[in-house]
Protein backbone atom coordinates (compact mmCIF):
# COMPACT_ATOMS: atom_id res chain seq x y z
CA UNK A 1 0.00 0.00 0.00
CA UNK A 2 1.42 3.42 -0.88
CA UNK A 3 2.02 6.02 1.82
CA UNK A 4 -0.65 8.30 0.28
CA UNK A 5 -3.33 5.83 1.36
CA UNK A 6 -2.28 6.40 4.97
CA UNK A 7 -3.42 10.02 4.92
CA UNK A 8 -6.73 9.23 6.57
CA UNK A 9 -5.14 7.53 9.56
CA UNK A 10 -4.84 9.42 12.83
CA UNK A 11 -1.45 9.94 14.43
CA UNK A 12 -1.95 7.23 17.11
CA UNK A 13 -3.02 4.78 14.39
CA UNK A 14 0.08 5.55 12.33
CA UNK A 15 2.35 5.23 15.37
CA UNK A 16 0.82 1.84 16.27
CA UNK A 17 1.41 0.67 12.71
CA UNK A 18 5.02 1.92 12.86
CA UNK A 19 5.58 -0.01 16.07
CA UNK A 20 4.43 -3.14 14.26
CA UNK A 21 7.12 -2.52 11.65
CA UNK A 22 5.03 -0.77 8.98
CA UNK A 23 7.45 1.45 7.08
CA UNK A 24 4.71 3.06 4.96
CA UNK A 25 3.06 4.36 8.15
CA UNK A 26 6.40 5.89 9.14
CA UNK A 27 6.71 7.50 5.72
CA UNK A 28 3.21 8.97 6.08
CA UNK A 29 4.08 10.33 9.53
CA UNK A 30 7.29 11.99 8.30
CA UNK A 31 5.53 13.46 5.27
CA UNK A 32 2.65 14.73 7.40
CA UNK A 33 4.98 16.63 9.71
CA UNK A 34 7.89 17.50 7.41
CA UNK A 35 6.98 21.16 7.05
CA UNK A 36 6.15 21.57 10.72
CA UNK A 37 9.59 20.24 11.71
CA UNK A 38 11.47 22.22 9.09
CA UNK A 39 9.57 25.46 9.73
CA UNK A 40 10.95 25.82 13.26
CA UNK A 41 14.70 26.01 12.48
CA UNK A 42 13.83 28.23 9.50
CA UNK A 43 11.94 30.60 11.82
CA UNK A 44 14.94 30.52 14.15
CA UNK A 45 16.97 31.87 11.26
CA UNK A 46 19.21 28.80 10.82
CA UNK A 47 20.87 28.22 7.48
CA UNK A 48 19.82 25.25 5.35
CA UNK A 49 22.55 22.91 6.64
CA UNK A 50 21.63 23.59 10.27
CA UNK A 51 17.91 23.36 9.55
CA UNK A 52 18.62 19.97 7.93
CA UNK A 53 20.58 18.92 10.99
CA UNK A 54 17.65 19.79 13.25
CA UNK A 55 15.26 17.98 10.90
CA UNK A 56 17.38 14.81 11.05
CA UNK A 57 17.71 14.96 14.81
CA UNK A 58 13.95 15.34 15.27
CA UNK A 59 13.19 12.45 12.88
CA UNK A 60 15.52 10.27 14.92
CA UNK A 61 14.02 11.38 18.19
CA UNK A 62 10.54 10.68 16.88
CA UNK A 63 11.59 7.17 15.90
CA UNK A 64 13.33 6.64 19.22
CA UNK A 65 10.31 7.89 21.18
CA UNK A 66 7.55 6.15 19.23
CA UNK A 67 6.64 4.08 22.28
CA UNK A 68 6.14 7.21 24.35
CA UNK A 69 4.07 9.12 21.79
CA UNK A 70 1.87 6.20 20.73
CA UNK A 71 -1.11 7.33 22.82
CA UNK A 72 -0.56 11.00 22.16
CA UNK A 73 -3.30 12.53 20.05
CA UNK A 74 -1.22 15.63 19.52
CA UNK A 75 2.10 14.55 18.10
CA UNK A 76 2.33 18.03 16.60
CA UNK A 77 2.74 19.53 20.10
CA UNK A 78 5.47 16.97 20.90
CA UNK A 79 7.20 17.85 17.62
CA UNK A 80 7.03 21.59 18.27
CA UNK A 81 8.52 21.19 21.76
CA UNK A 82 11.21 18.74 20.66
CA UNK A 83 12.21 20.76 17.59
CA UNK A 84 12.33 24.01 19.54
CA UNK A 85 14.57 22.36 22.16
CA UNK A 86 16.79 21.03 19.43
CA UNK A 87 17.08 24.51 17.92
CA UNK A 88 17.92 26.05 21.28
CA UNK A 89 20.46 23.31 21.90
CA UNK A 90 22.07 23.70 18.50
CA UNK A 91 22.25 27.43 18.94
CA UNK A 92 23.88 26.89 22.33
CA UNK A 93 26.43 24.51 20.78
CA UNK A 94 27.16 26.88 17.92
CA UNK A 95 27.67 29.94 20.07
CA UNK A 96 29.52 27.88 22.71
CA UNK A 97 28.30 30.33 25.24
CA UNK A 98 27.74 29.69 28.90
CA UNK A 99 24.12 28.85 29.27
CA UNK A 100 21.79 27.87 32.01
CA UNK A 101 18.36 26.44 31.22
CA UNK A 102 16.79 29.86 31.88
CA UNK A 103 19.17 31.66 29.59
CA UNK A 104 18.17 29.36 26.73
CA UNK A 105 14.55 30.34 26.85
CA UNK A 106 14.55 32.87 24.03
CA UNK A 107 15.65 32.45 20.43
CA UNK A 108 18.48 34.66 19.26
CA UNK A 109 16.20 36.79 17.15
CA UNK A 110 14.33 38.95 19.67
CA UNK A 111 11.47 39.16 17.20
CA UNK A 112 10.74 35.48 17.91
CA UNK A 113 8.98 34.75 21.13
CA UNK A 114 8.81 31.05 22.01
CA UNK A 115 5.13 31.11 22.92
CA UNK A 116 4.35 32.98 19.73
CA UNK A 117 6.47 30.50 17.77
CA UNK A 118 4.51 27.60 19.26
CA UNK A 119 1.19 29.26 18.43
CA UNK A 120 2.18 30.17 14.88
CA UNK A 121 3.62 26.73 14.07
CA UNK A 122 0.61 24.94 15.55
CA UNK A 123 -1.81 27.17 13.63
CA UNK A 124 0.15 26.48 10.47
CA UNK A 125 -0.11 22.75 11.15
CA UNK A 126 -3.89 23.09 11.66
CA UNK A 127 -4.10 24.59 8.17
CA UNK A 128 -1.95 21.77 6.71
CA UNK A 129 -4.10 19.14 8.41
CA UNK A 130 -7.24 20.78 7.02
CA UNK A 131 -5.73 20.90 3.51
CA UNK A 132 -4.92 17.19 3.79
CA UNK A 133 -8.54 16.48 4.64
CA UNK A 134 -9.90 18.25 1.55
CA UNK A 135 -10.94 16.14 -1.42
CA UNK A 136 -8.16 15.16 -3.79
CA UNK A 137 -8.98 17.76 -6.45
CA UNK A 138 -8.94 20.64 -3.93
CA UNK A 139 -5.81 19.33 -2.24
CA UNK A 140 -3.92 19.10 -5.52
CA UNK A 141 -5.21 22.47 -6.76
CA UNK A 142 -4.21 24.27 -3.55
CA UNK A 143 -0.85 22.52 -3.67
CA UNK A 144 -0.26 23.72 -7.24
CA UNK A 145 -1.49 27.25 -6.61
CA UNK A 146 0.14 27.97 -3.28
CA UNK A 147 2.83 25.39 -2.41
CA UNK A 148 4.49 24.79 -5.76
CA UNK A 149 7.62 26.92 -6.00
CA UNK A 150 7.56 26.68 -9.82
CA UNK A 151 4.23 28.64 -9.87
CA UNK A 152 2.67 26.56 -12.64
CA UNK A 153 0.52 28.33 -15.23
CA UNK A 154 -3.26 27.83 -15.36
CA UNK A 155 -2.70 25.82 -18.58
CA UNK A 156 -0.43 23.39 -16.75
CA UNK A 157 -2.79 23.19 -13.79
CA UNK A 158 -5.65 22.52 -16.18
CA UNK A 159 -3.74 19.61 -17.75
CA UNK A 160 -2.74 18.21 -14.42
CA UNK A 161 -6.13 18.16 -12.72
CA UNK A 162 -8.22 17.77 -15.87
CA UNK A 163 -10.45 20.82 -15.54
CA UNK A 164 -10.85 23.66 -18.06
CA UNK A 165 -8.76 26.79 -17.43
CA UNK A 166 -11.97 28.79 -16.96
CA UNK A 167 -13.01 26.50 -14.09
CA UNK A 168 -9.82 26.98 -12.11
CA UNK A 169 -10.93 30.29 -10.54
CA UNK A 170 -14.35 29.07 -9.37
CA UNK A 171 -12.88 25.72 -8.19
CA UNK A 172 -10.16 27.54 -6.25
CA UNK A 173 -12.84 29.72 -4.59
CA UNK A 174 -14.90 26.67 -3.63
CA UNK A 175 -11.83 24.88 -2.26
CA UNK A 176 -10.73 27.88 -0.20
CA UNK A 177 -14.29 28.29 1.09
CA UNK A 178 -14.31 24.64 2.18
CA UNK A 179 -10.96 25.12 3.83
CA UNK A 180 -12.16 28.25 5.59
CA UNK A 181 -15.26 26.46 6.87
CA UNK A 182 -13.19 23.53 8.15
CA UNK A 183 -10.83 25.88 9.93
CA UNK A 184 -13.71 27.82 11.49
CA UNK A 185 -15.14 24.57 12.85
CA UNK A 186 -11.80 24.03 14.53
CA UNK A 187 -12.03 27.45 16.13
CA UNK A 188 -9.45 28.92 13.80
CA UNK A 189 -9.84 32.59 12.84
CA UNK B 1 -26.16 45.82 -1.48
CA UNK B 2 -24.83 43.00 -3.60
CA UNK B 3 -21.83 41.29 -2.00
CA UNK B 4 -18.65 40.36 -3.85
CA UNK B 5 -18.26 36.63 -4.40
CA UNK B 6 -15.45 34.68 -2.72
CA UNK B 7 -14.00 34.14 -6.19
CA UNK B 8 -13.94 37.90 -6.84
CA UNK B 9 -12.30 38.54 -3.48
CA UNK B 10 -9.66 35.85 -4.04
CA UNK B 11 -8.89 37.30 -7.47
CA UNK B 12 -8.50 40.67 -5.78
CA UNK B 13 -6.26 39.22 -3.04
CA UNK B 14 -4.16 37.38 -5.66
CA UNK B 15 -3.85 40.58 -7.74
CA UNK B 16 -5.65 38.98 -10.69
CA UNK B 17 -8.03 41.89 -11.36
CA UNK B 18 -7.80 44.90 -13.65
CA UNK B 19 -7.23 48.39 -12.27
CA UNK B 20 -10.90 49.23 -12.82
CA UNK B 21 -12.08 46.06 -11.02
CA UNK B 22 -9.62 46.72 -8.23
CA UNK B 23 -11.06 50.19 -7.60
CA UNK B 24 -14.61 48.82 -7.68
CA UNK B 25 -13.71 46.12 -5.10
CA UNK B 26 -12.00 48.68 -2.87
CA UNK B 27 -15.01 51.00 -3.02
CA UNK B 28 -17.28 48.13 -2.05
CA UNK B 29 -14.99 46.99 0.78
CA UNK B 30 -15.07 50.51 2.27
CA UNK B 31 -18.84 50.31 2.50
CA UNK B 32 -19.39 46.60 3.29
CA UNK B 33 -18.23 45.20 6.62
CA UNK B 34 -19.14 41.58 5.70
CA UNK B 35 -17.10 41.60 2.50
CA UNK B 36 -14.26 43.42 4.23
CA UNK B 37 -14.10 40.72 6.94
CA UNK B 38 -14.29 37.93 4.39
CA UNK B 39 -11.49 39.56 2.39
CA UNK B 40 -9.32 39.75 5.54
CA UNK B 41 -9.97 36.10 6.28
CA UNK B 42 -9.16 34.99 2.74
CA UNK B 43 -6.09 37.19 2.58
CA UNK B 44 -4.76 35.75 5.82
CA UNK B 45 -5.48 32.17 4.68
CA UNK B 46 -3.82 32.67 1.29
CA UNK B 47 -0.75 34.32 2.80
CA UNK B 48 -0.37 31.48 5.32
CA UNK B 49 -0.66 28.93 2.51
CA UNK B 50 1.98 30.79 0.50
CA UNK B 51 4.27 31.15 3.50
CA UNK B 52 4.09 27.42 4.07
CA UNK B 53 5.82 26.76 0.75
CA UNK B 54 8.99 28.30 2.19
CA UNK B 55 9.05 25.60 4.87
CA UNK B 56 9.22 22.70 2.44
CA UNK B 57 12.34 20.70 3.31
CA UNK B 58 14.50 19.38 0.44
CA UNK B 59 13.15 16.11 -0.97
CA UNK B 60 16.37 14.22 -0.18
CA UNK B 61 16.13 15.31 3.45
CA UNK B 62 12.58 13.98 3.73
CA UNK B 63 13.75 10.75 2.08
CA UNK B 64 16.54 10.52 4.65
CA UNK B 65 13.89 10.68 7.38
CA UNK B 66 11.79 8.05 5.62
CA UNK B 67 14.80 5.74 5.15
CA UNK B 68 15.54 5.72 8.87
CA UNK B 69 12.94 3.03 9.18
CA UNK B 70 14.54 0.64 6.71
CA UNK B 71 16.06 -1.97 9.03
CA UNK B 72 12.71 -2.41 10.74
CA UNK B 73 10.86 -2.24 7.46
CA UNK B 74 12.50 -5.31 5.97
CA UNK B 75 12.38 -8.08 8.55
CA UNK B 76 14.16 -11.20 7.36
CA UNK B 77 11.71 -14.00 6.54
CA UNK B 78 11.63 -16.41 9.46
CA UNK B 79 14.02 -14.14 11.36
CA UNK B 80 13.79 -12.87 14.87
CA UNK B 81 11.03 -10.46 15.87
CA UNK B 82 12.33 -6.89 15.89
CA UNK B 83 11.86 -4.29 18.56
CA UNK B 84 12.71 -0.62 18.52
CA UNK B 85 14.32 0.38 21.78
CA UNK B 86 13.17 3.59 23.46
CA UNK B 87 15.75 6.23 24.21
CA UNK B 88 15.53 6.97 27.94
CA UNK B 89 18.57 9.17 28.43
CA UNK B 90 20.78 11.22 26.15
CA UNK B 91 23.49 13.59 27.32
CA UNK B 92 22.84 15.58 24.15
CA UNK B 93 19.52 16.63 25.70
CA UNK B 94 21.08 17.78 28.95
CA UNK B 95 21.87 21.47 29.34
CA UNK B 96 25.44 22.41 30.14
CA UNK B 97 26.11 23.56 33.66
CA UNK B 98 25.94 27.31 34.19
CA UNK B 99 29.32 28.86 33.71
CA UNK B 100 30.71 25.90 31.76
CA UNK B 101 32.38 26.46 28.43
CA UNK B 102 32.71 23.56 26.06
CA UNK B 103 36.21 22.62 24.96
CA UNK B 104 36.20 20.03 22.18
CA UNK B 105 33.34 17.59 21.70
CA UNK B 106 32.42 15.59 24.78
CA UNK B 107 31.35 11.93 24.40
CA UNK B 108 27.64 11.41 23.90
CA UNK B 109 26.02 8.90 26.23
CA UNK B 110 22.70 7.28 25.51
CA UNK B 111 20.61 4.74 27.34
CA UNK B 112 18.06 2.69 25.42
CA UNK B 113 15.47 0.35 26.88
CA UNK B 114 13.51 -2.49 25.32
CA UNK B 115 11.48 -4.47 27.85
CA UNK B 116 13.85 -5.65 30.59
CA UNK B 117 16.95 -4.98 28.51
CA UNK B 118 18.97 -1.78 28.80
CA UNK B 119 21.63 -0.84 26.29
CA UNK B 120 24.15 1.74 27.28
CA UNK B 121 25.96 3.46 24.41
CA UNK B 122 28.79 5.97 24.41
CA UNK B 123 29.82 7.74 21.20
CA UNK B 124 33.12 9.55 21.13
CA UNK B 125 34.29 11.66 18.22
CA UNK B 126 37.87 11.54 16.99
CA UNK B 127 38.31 15.14 15.84
CA UNK B 128 41.60 14.32 14.11
CA UNK B 129 40.33 11.76 11.61
CA UNK B 130 36.58 12.40 11.45
CA UNK B 131 35.77 9.03 12.95
CA UNK B 132 33.85 7.87 15.98
CA UNK B 133 34.28 5.16 18.55
CA UNK B 134 31.09 3.58 19.78
CA UNK B 135 31.19 1.46 22.93
CA UNK B 136 28.29 -0.04 24.83
CA UNK B 137 26.95 -2.63 27.19
CA UNK B 138 23.86 -4.79 27.02
CA UNK B 139 22.34 -5.19 30.46
CA UNK B 140 19.39 -7.13 31.76
CA UNK B 141 17.02 -6.26 34.60
CA UNK B 142 18.17 -9.53 36.17
CA UNK B 143 21.75 -10.36 37.09
CA UNK B 144 22.26 -12.11 33.75
CA UNK B 145 24.90 -10.83 31.31
CA UNK B 146 24.43 -11.10 27.57
CA UNK B 147 27.76 -12.54 26.49
CA UNK B 148 28.65 -13.60 22.94
CA UNK B 149 25.65 -11.68 21.64
CA UNK B 150 25.92 -10.48 18.02
CA UNK B 151 25.89 -6.69 17.65
CA UNK B 152 25.68 -4.98 14.24
CA UNK B 153 26.09 -1.45 12.97
CA UNK B 154 24.03 -0.66 9.91
CA UNK B 155 23.90 2.44 7.76
CA UNK B 156 22.10 3.18 4.50
CA UNK B 157 20.31 -0.16 4.77
CA UNK B 158 23.49 -2.28 4.92
CA UNK B 159 25.35 -4.01 7.73
CA UNK B 160 28.69 -2.17 7.97
CA UNK B 161 30.30 -3.65 11.07
CA UNK B 162 29.74 -6.67 13.29
CA UNK B 163 31.02 -7.61 16.70
CA UNK B 164 30.01 -9.65 19.75
CA UNK B 165 29.57 -8.79 23.39
CA UNK B 166 32.18 -9.96 25.90
CA UNK B 167 31.44 -11.85 29.12
CA UNK B 168 29.96 -8.79 30.79
CA UNK B 169 27.88 -7.75 27.79
CA UNK B 170 30.23 -5.03 26.54
CA UNK B 171 30.90 -4.31 22.88
CA UNK B 172 32.95 -1.80 20.95
CA UNK B 173 33.25 -0.40 17.43
CA UNK B 174 36.50 1.49 17.14
CA UNK B 175 37.08 4.42 14.83
CA UNK B 176 34.25 3.90 12.39
CA UNK B 177 33.44 6.74 9.93
CA UNK B 178 30.98 9.35 11.16
CA UNK B 179 27.49 8.45 10.00
CA UNK B 180 24.02 7.74 11.28
CA UNK B 181 23.92 4.15 12.41
CA UNK B 182 21.28 1.67 13.37
CA UNK B 183 22.69 -0.55 16.07
CA UNK B 184 21.09 -3.98 16.38
CA UNK B 185 21.53 -6.48 19.16
CA UNK B 186 20.43 -10.07 18.47
CA UNK B 187 19.02 -11.52 21.66
CA UNK B 188 17.24 -14.86 21.97
CA UNK B 189 13.96 -12.93 22.48
CA UNK B 190 14.35 -10.93 19.31
CA UNK B 191 16.43 -8.29 17.62
CA UNK B 192 16.61 -4.91 19.30
CA UNK B 193 17.29 -1.95 17.06
CA UNK B 194 18.54 1.39 18.31
CA UNK B 195 19.27 4.53 16.38
CA UNK B 196 22.53 6.23 17.06
CA UNK B 197 23.40 9.40 15.32
CA UNK B 198 26.58 11.27 15.16
CA UNK B 199 26.06 14.72 13.77
CA UNK B 200 28.83 17.15 13.10
CA UNK B 201 27.70 19.32 15.97
CA UNK B 202 27.12 16.62 18.57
Amino acid sequence: MSASKYKSYTDPELVSMCLKGDGDAWEALIKRYRRLIYSIPVRFGFENADAADVFQAVCLKLLEHLHQVKDDRRISAWIVTTTTRQCLHLRGLKTRETTSEEELQEPEDPAINLEELRLVTEQQQTIRDAVEELGERCRVLIGLLYFDSTTPSYDRISEQIHIPVASIGPTRARCLDKLRTMLRRRGFR
Amino acid sequence: MRHITSEGLIDYVDGKVSEREKLAVEDHLMACKDCSELKQELQSLVSRLREDASFEPPTELVQWGVNLFQPVRRPEPGGLPKFIASLVFDTFDQPMFAGMRRVGTPPRQLLFRAGAVDIDVKIEAMEANDRITLVGQVLSGTTKFFDNTPVKLESHGMVRYRTQTNVVGEFSFDEVPKDTYHLSVDLPEGQITLFCVHRANS
